[in-house]
C-alpha cells in the first residue's frame, strides 16, 4: 500500500519536471513547479507514515512504562510537509505575480519571446 | 554568554526586517537607521566569535528552546558554529554590511526603499542562518528564504522588463534546486530518522546504501544550483545583470558562497565522501568546465555587469576545483579563493554600480575615458581587476597560486590525467581573465570618452567608502596571506576535516564512544600543514611553459586567418576586415569593448554553440538543470556504490 505512494510521488515529481522543461507557457511552467512540490510532499508524508499506527500523542511516562503501544506515526515529517506546503504556495503566488507583470511588459506569456537576456 | 551570539545575530536581522516593514514608513532616517544598526550589531556579534572559535578552537553549539539530544537522538534544532561555518559567516556579515552602507547612496533615486531594506535584511539573515545552522531541514528553510528574497530583490527595479524576466527565471530554476534539496533531505530522514547534521554524519559514517546515495546526489545537485556551477549557472548571469548593483554584490559575495559552503559541509562533514576518487574527479571536472565556460562567455559580453557575472561563475569554478581535490591544501586554497572572490568581485560590482550611477549606463560600447573624472573608482577598479587576474601583490595571486600548487601536487601524486588537465585549464583561464579585464579597463576607464559624459562626477562618499574598504582588504589579504592562513583558513579547513570533533561537540561528548560506534572510526583525511610556501620551482616552470604554449597556440591560430579579407558575404562587418583605415571606412575603429575580436572570429564555431545554448529561454535552462542533476546522480550511483 505504501509502495503506491512512492510510485505516485516519483511520478508526480517527474511529471512536474517534464512540464517545466517542455511547456512554453509561463503559467504551465508555474503549474509544473507546483506538481513537483506536491510529489515531494507526498514523498515526505509517506516516509513518516506507519500503516496502522496511532496519533503520536502520549505522556512521557506512558512511553517509558510501555503502557502505550510504542508504534505511532512519525510527527516530524508531517511538520516538514506543512512547512513545505507553505513554501510551495509562496513559490506559486510569487511566480504568478511575476507572470502578470511580465505579461504587462512583454505582452506575452510565451517563454520563447521572453528572452531579452541571452548570449 | 558567547553561545547566544550566533542565534542572536540571525534573529536580530529577521527582527530588523519586520521592524523596517512596520516603522519604515515613518521617516527615511528610521528606515535606514534600523537597517544599518541591525546589520552593524550582527557584524559585531559575529566578529566577536573570532577569538573563541578561530583562535581557541571552540565549537559553539546552541539548541533552540534548550531541546538537547535525548538518549543520543537530536530532536531539537541546533545551531553549531565551528570554524568552517564561522569563516563563511565572516564573509557574509562583511558583505552585507558594506552593501548596506553602499546602498544608502546608491538607491538615492529609487522608490519603495522600505521594501528594499526589508528584503535586504531577510536575505542577510537567511544566508547567515544557513552557514551557522546544524540542522539539515533548517538549512533548507534558509535556502528557500534566500531564494525568495533574492528573487524579489532581482525584480526590485520592476519598471525594467529585464528585471522581471531575470526574477522569473531565477524563481523557476531556483525552485527546482530547492525541490531537489528537499527530496534529498526527506530521503536522509528515511534512513537516519534525524535531521541533525552531526548525527547524520555519525550514522552514515561514510558508508552508503542506495537511498543515501540518491539523497547525496539530490542534495549535491540542489546545492550546485545555488552555487551556480555550469550547467546550473544560467540564472546567475541574468540575475546579476538585472538586480541593483548592491544586490549583485550580495549575490556574488554571499549567496553563491552559501552554495559553496553547503557543498563543503555535505561532501566533507555530513557524508564524508571526499576520500573517494570518483567524487573528487566529478567535482574537479565540473569545476574546470565551469571556469572555462564562464571566462569564455565573459569575453564576448558588452554589458559590464553581465561580464562580471560570467567572471563570477568562472571564479566559483576555481573554488569547486580546489575543494574537489580532497586534500588539506586544496581545501585551504578553495576557502582562500572563496574569500578573495567575495572581496574582489564585490569591489568590481561596486565600481560597476558607481559607473552606472555616474553615467546612467553599463554598456561597454557607450562608456570610455572615465579615469580623469572618477579617479577613486578607477583606482578601486584597477585593484579589483588586478586581484581577479591574479597579479602578484594582490590577494587573487596568493589564492590562485595555492590552487595551482594544490592541483599540481594532486596531479603528480595520483598521476591522473584529469587533474593534469585541470591544472592547465586553471592557468589558461587565468590568462583569459586578465585579457578580459584589460578589455574592460580599456573600454570603461581609458580610451576615448563618450561626448555625452562630459559632466560626469565622482560618486558620493557613502559609495566610495565601501569601495575603498574592499580595495584595502584586497591588498592586505594578498600581502599578509600568512596571517590570513594561520587565523582564518587553517582553522576552517581543519574544522571541515576533523569530523569527529564536530560530532562530539554537538552530541554532548558522550555519543561518539557509546551509541555511535561508526563515529569512533572517523578518520581525518589529512591534517593541515602549519604554513604554506609560494616557492616551488617546478610549478613556476610549468606556469611559464603553459603560458608560452597558450600564447603560441593563439598566435598560430590567428596566423592562419591573417591576410584573409572577410569582406562581402553574409554577416560582413567592416570592423573584422583586415584593413579598416582605408577611405571607405575612414571612421571605423576597433572599440574598447572589442579588443579581442580576432580571438572571437577564430573561435566562431565555439561561440556560435555557446551563445545558442545561452538562449534565454527558461525551459532550456530548466532542461540543463535536470540533465546536470541526472549526470551527477548517475556518476554517484555508478562510481560510489
Amino acid at each position: 500500500m505504501i509502495i503506491v505512494n512512492y510510485i505516485a510521488s516519483v511520478f508526480l515529481i517527474v511529471l512536474g519536471l517534464y512540464t517545466v522543461c517542455t511547456k512554453k507557457n509561463l503559467i504551465k511552467i508555474v503549474l509544473g513547479l507546483g506538481i513537483t512540490d506536491y510529489g515531494i510532499n507526498l514523498l515526505i508524508v509517506s516516509i513518516g507514515f506507519n500503516p496502522g499506527g496511532t496519533a503520536p500523542v502520549y505522556y512521557m511516562a506512558d512511553l517509558l512504562n510501555g503502557v502505550a503501544p510504542n508504534f505511532f506515526v512519525d510527527p516530524v515529517p508531517q511538520a516538514l510537509t506543512l512547512t513545505s506546503i507553505v513554501i510551495g504556495a509562496c513559490v506559486d503566488a510569487m511566480a504568478l505575480a511575476l507572470v502578470i507583470m511580465i505579461n504587462r511588459k512583454y505582452k506575452s506569456v510565451d517563454a520563447d519571446e521572453i528572452r531579452r537576456l541571452n548570449g | 554568554m558567547i553561545q547566544h551570539f550566533p542565534v542572536m545575530a540571525v534573529m536580530l536581522l529577521f527582527l530588523g526586517a519586520f521592524l523596517v516593514a512596520i516603522f519604515g514608513r515613518i521617516s527615511p532616517v528610521i528606515r535606514d537607521g534600523i537597517a544599518i544598526i541591525t546589520a552593524t550589531i550582527s557584524l559585531i556579534l559575529i566578529y566577536a566569535l573570532i577569538k573563541p572559535v578561530m583562535i581557541d578552537g571552540q565549537i559553539i553549539s546552541y539548541w533552540m528552546g534548550n531541546w538537547e539530544p535525548v538518549n543520543g537522538y537530536a530532536i531539537g534544532i541546533g545551531y553549531e558554529v565551528d570554524a568552517l561555518g564561522l569563516f563563511f559567516a565572516l564573509l557574509v556579515v562583511t558583505t552585507f554590511w558594506l552593501s548596506g552602507v553602499y546602498s544608502l547612496g546608491y538607491l538615492k533615486n529609487d522608490e519603495n526603499k522600505m521594501h528594499y531594506y526589508t528584503l535586504y535584511l531577510m536575505l542577510s539573515a537567511s544566508v547567515l542562518g544557513l552557514v551557522l545552522t546544524g540542522d539539515l531541514f533548517n538549512m533548507f528553510i534558509m535556502i528557500e528564504i534566500m531564494t525568495f528574497a533574492s528573487v524579489a530583490l532581482t525584480a526590485f527595479r520592476n519598471r525594467q522588463a529585464i528585471a522581471l524576466e531575470a526574477a522569473f527565471k531565477y524563481l523557476v530554476l531556483g525552485s527546482i534546486g530547492s525541490s531537489m534539496t528537499l527530496a534529498g533531505v526527506a530521503l536522509i530522514y528515511r534512513v537516519c530518522h534525524t535531521l541533525n547534521m552531526a548525527q547524520i554524519s555519525a550514522i552514515i559514517g561514510g558508508q552508503f546504501n542506495l537511498t543515501t546515495l540518491m539523497a547525496f546526489g539530490l542534495i549535491l545537485s540542489g546545492l550546485a544550483v545555488k552555487s551556480y556551477i555550469v550547467p546550473f549557472h544560467t540564472p546567475a548571469a541574468d540575475a546579476y545583470t538585472a538586480a541593483p548593483t548592491s544586490i549583485s554584490m550580495i549575490f556574488s559575495g554571499m549567496v553563491n558562497k552559501a552554495g559553496v559552503y553547503g557543498i563543503i559541509r555535505m561532501v566533507y562533514v555530513v557524508f564524508r565522501a571526499m576520500d573517494r576518487s570518483s567524487l573528487q574527479i566529478l567535482l574537479v571536472v565540473f569545476g574546470a568546465v565551469t571556469m572555462f565556460i564562464g571566462v569564455t562567455m565573459a569575453l564576448t559580453q558588452h554589458e559590464f555587469k553581465r561580464l562580471l557575472a560570467f567572471h563570477s561563475i568562472s571564479q566559483i569554478g576555481y573554488v569547486i576545483t580546489a575543494i574537489g581535490l580532497g586534500t588539506a591544501l586544496g581545501l585551504n586554497a578553495g576557502l582562500f579563493h572563496a574569500m578573495n572572490h567575495t572581496l574582489f568581485k564585490g569591489l568590481l560590482f561596486l565600481t560597476a554600480g558607481a559607473v552606472l550611477t555616474a553615467t546612467g549606463t553599463t554598456n561597454l560600447d557607450k562608456l570610455g575615458g572615465l579615469s580623469k573624472k572618477m579617479p577613486v573608482t578607477t583606482v578601486c577598479f584597477l585593484v579589483g581587476a588586478f586581484s581577479i587576474s591574479g597579479l602578484p601583490p594582490f590577494n587573487g595571486f596568493a589564492s590562485k597560486w595555492m590552487i595551482y600548487q594544490a592541483i599540481y601536487t594532486r596531479a603528480v601524486q595520483s598521476g591522473n590525467i584529469i587533474f593534469a588537465a585541470a591544472t592547465v585549464t586553471a592557468l589558461i583561464v587565468s590568462v583569459m581573465t586578465l585579457a578580459s579585464f584589460i578589455k574592460v579597463t580599456q573600454a570603461v576607464f581609458f580610451g576615448q570618452a563618450n561626448p555625452e559624459h562630459t559632466d560626469v562626477k565622482e560618486v558620493p562618499l557613502s559609495m566610495r567608502i565601501p569601495m575603498i574598504i574592499m580595495a584595502v582588504l584586497c591588498v592586505l589579504t594578498g600581502v599578509f596571506y600568512n596571517v590570513v592562513y594561520r587565523f582564518l583558513l587553517a582553522p576552517a579547513a581543519q574544522a571541515a576535516l576533523s569530523v569527529r570533533n564536530y560530532i562530539d561537540m554537538m552530541m554532548n561528548d558522550r555519543m561518539t564512544g557509546a551509541s555511535y560506534s561508526a563515529a569512533a572510526g572517523v578518520t581525518d583525511i589529512e591534517s593541515v600543514p602549519a604554513s604554506f610556501s609560494f616557492w616551488n620551482p617546478i610549478v613556476w616552470l610549468l606556469l611559464f611553459v603553459v603560458i608560452f604554449l597558450g600564447v603560441y597556440i593563439f598566435m598560430a591560430t590567428s596566423k592562419s586567418t591573417r591576410g584573409r579579407m572577410l569582406e562581402g558575404g553574409e554577416g560582413y562587418d567592416p570592423k573584422y576586415a583586415t584593413f579598416f583605415s582605408g577611405e571607405q571606412e575612414e571612421f571605423s575603429q576597433v572599440g574598447g569593448s572589442d579588443l579581442f575580436w580576432g580571438f572571437k572570429t577564430d573561435w566562431k564555431g565555439y561561440y556560435r554553440i555557446m551563445q545558442g545554448l545561452h538562449s534565454g529561454i527558461v525551459t532550456d535552462y530548466a532542461s540543463y538543470i535536470v540533465i546536470g542533476a541526472a549526470i551527477i546522480i548517475l556518476v554517484i550511483f555508478i562510481c560510489m556504490r
